[in-house]
């Protein structure tokens, strides 16, 4: 089992600052969807991780809690995420992205 | 070398790789992006074997963002932990021999220049340490006095970091190191101070810990190269296996190593400056108007 990121999406969609989409060292491995997050009400949209291109370096977290001081994002045990973007399911769009949320890797 | 390049052969396009058919129905090419759409367009860089939290990676992905055109962009490498990211773009990435980057990257822009006359063709060298400031320095210096027009950038993560941590010429005097283990006993290079020696047009360092900044920076010494001369970027990009420092304080890094060593710093030849105010209406580099220049000399 190894750790991924997973970006809370209540307290990322009410700030949507979108720093973590510039500080990961991996290509199209934190991106950003404007519906997420429209259905709890929120004005913005959320950044979410593609958990098969995570490497887990954390770097995000640090990013999060101390540059933008949002703390919305933590590393998890990747069976422990209820469910997660992969590349696959993710669409792109015009202005941001969307993805069809599928159960995580296992293993 | 066009945007032709990266289009599917008619009736292949379902046998493309998802990512494939994303980058060219969503990538870059042909459109202006920027570090601030980051995570909603389809990056040229894909996957890569690079190491988790590197700043090297995080830094290319920027660069690679930040050209100008990249579909009309071909990138050199050499043997570093860099290439194996930026031979993962879906640019053109020439791959020298040890040391010969800036050698073969003369020759290139040389090339493109007799093949496509006024239609700008980026070269851009990317390379560690090692490869520009030690084994690479013969060519690099000369290719600097020659005001050859393509950009270096010096991926500098003062060690050599995929051979097992020996001390380079970038690294800074007394750092410990597995294969250098009675510390530097000299000092840093400067290489900035050679750049502007020698002549280059344009001369930056940089910490990815800007991302906005580094655009900014890239996009310049890249515009820089297409007619006025050479331009050099040192970027620090700390390799967090060779100096231990843990994956998630790679920024934290970057942010006190600015303040030790690596500040800001940018220089721009008056001929780039008119150039880039001219050519590409950066206003900030306008001559300013005679009135103003007496006024700001009355206040000081």
């Amino acid at each position: 089992m190894y750790l991924v990121a997973d970006i809370n999406v209540e307290i990322c969609a009410a700030k949507s600052c979108k720093l973590c989409t510039q500080y990961c060292p991996e290509a199209n491995t934190i991106l950003y969807s404007d519906e997420m997050g429209k259905d709890k009400g929120f004005k913005y949209g959320s950044a979410y991780v593609a958990v098969d291109r995570c490497k887990g370096c954390a770097q995000c977290v640090w990013v999060c809690d101390n540059m933008a001081k949002n703390n919305a994002i933590k590393m998890i045990m990747i069976d422990q995420l209820p469910n997660a973007a992969l590349t696959d399911n993710i669409i792109y769009g015009e202005k941001s992205t969307t993805v069809a949320l599928a159960a995580p890797v296992v293993g | 070398m066009s945007l032709d390049y990266v289009k599917f052969t008619p009736g292949f396009e379902k046998f493309m790789p998802k990512e494939y058919r994303d980058m060219v129905d969503h990538g870059p090419f042909g459109k202006k992006t920027t570090v601030s759409q980051m995570g909603s367009f389809k990056e040229v860089m894909e996957e890569h074997p690079m190491c988790a939290g590197c700043a090297m990676t995080l830094f290319i992905r920027l660069a690679v963002i930040a050209f100008p055109n990249p579909e009309d962009t071909i990138t050199v490498g050499t043997a570093g932990c860099g290439r194996l990211a930026i031979s993962q773009a879906a640019i053109p990435f020439v791959y020298g021999n040890y040391g010969d980057q800036n050698g073969v990257a003369s020759g290139l822009s040389r090339g493109l220049r007799l093949r496509f006359g006024d239609k700008p063709k980026d070269v851009v060298v990317m390379a560690g340490d090692g490869g520009t400031a030690d084994i690479g320095f013969q060519q690099v210096v000369h290719s600097w006095f020659r005001h050859e027009r393509f950009t270096t950038i010096m991926l500098d993560n003062e060690v050599y970091g995929n051979t097992g941590g020996q001390e380079s010429g970038m690294t800074s005097r007394g750092a410990v190191l597995k294969m250098a283990p009675l510390g530097k006993k000299f000092d840093k290079m400067d290489m900035v101070g050679l750049a502007k020696l020698a002549g280059c047009a344009y001369v930056a360092t940089v910490v990815p810990n800007n991302p906005r900044r580094v655009e900014s920076v890239i996009k310049k010494a890249v515009l820089v190269a297409r007619e006025v001369g050479s331009s050099y970027i040192q970027a620090y990009t700390s390799c967090n296996i060779e100096y231990a420092i843990p994956t998630d304080k790679v920024m934290e890094d970057a942010k006190t190593v600015e303040n030790d060593r690596y500040a800001f710093s940018e220089y721009i030849s008056d001929e780039a400056k008119e150039y880039l105010a001219e050519r590409y209406g950066y206003k900030e580099y306008l001559p300013k108007p005679a009135a103003a220049v007496a006024a700001l000399a009355d206040k000081a």
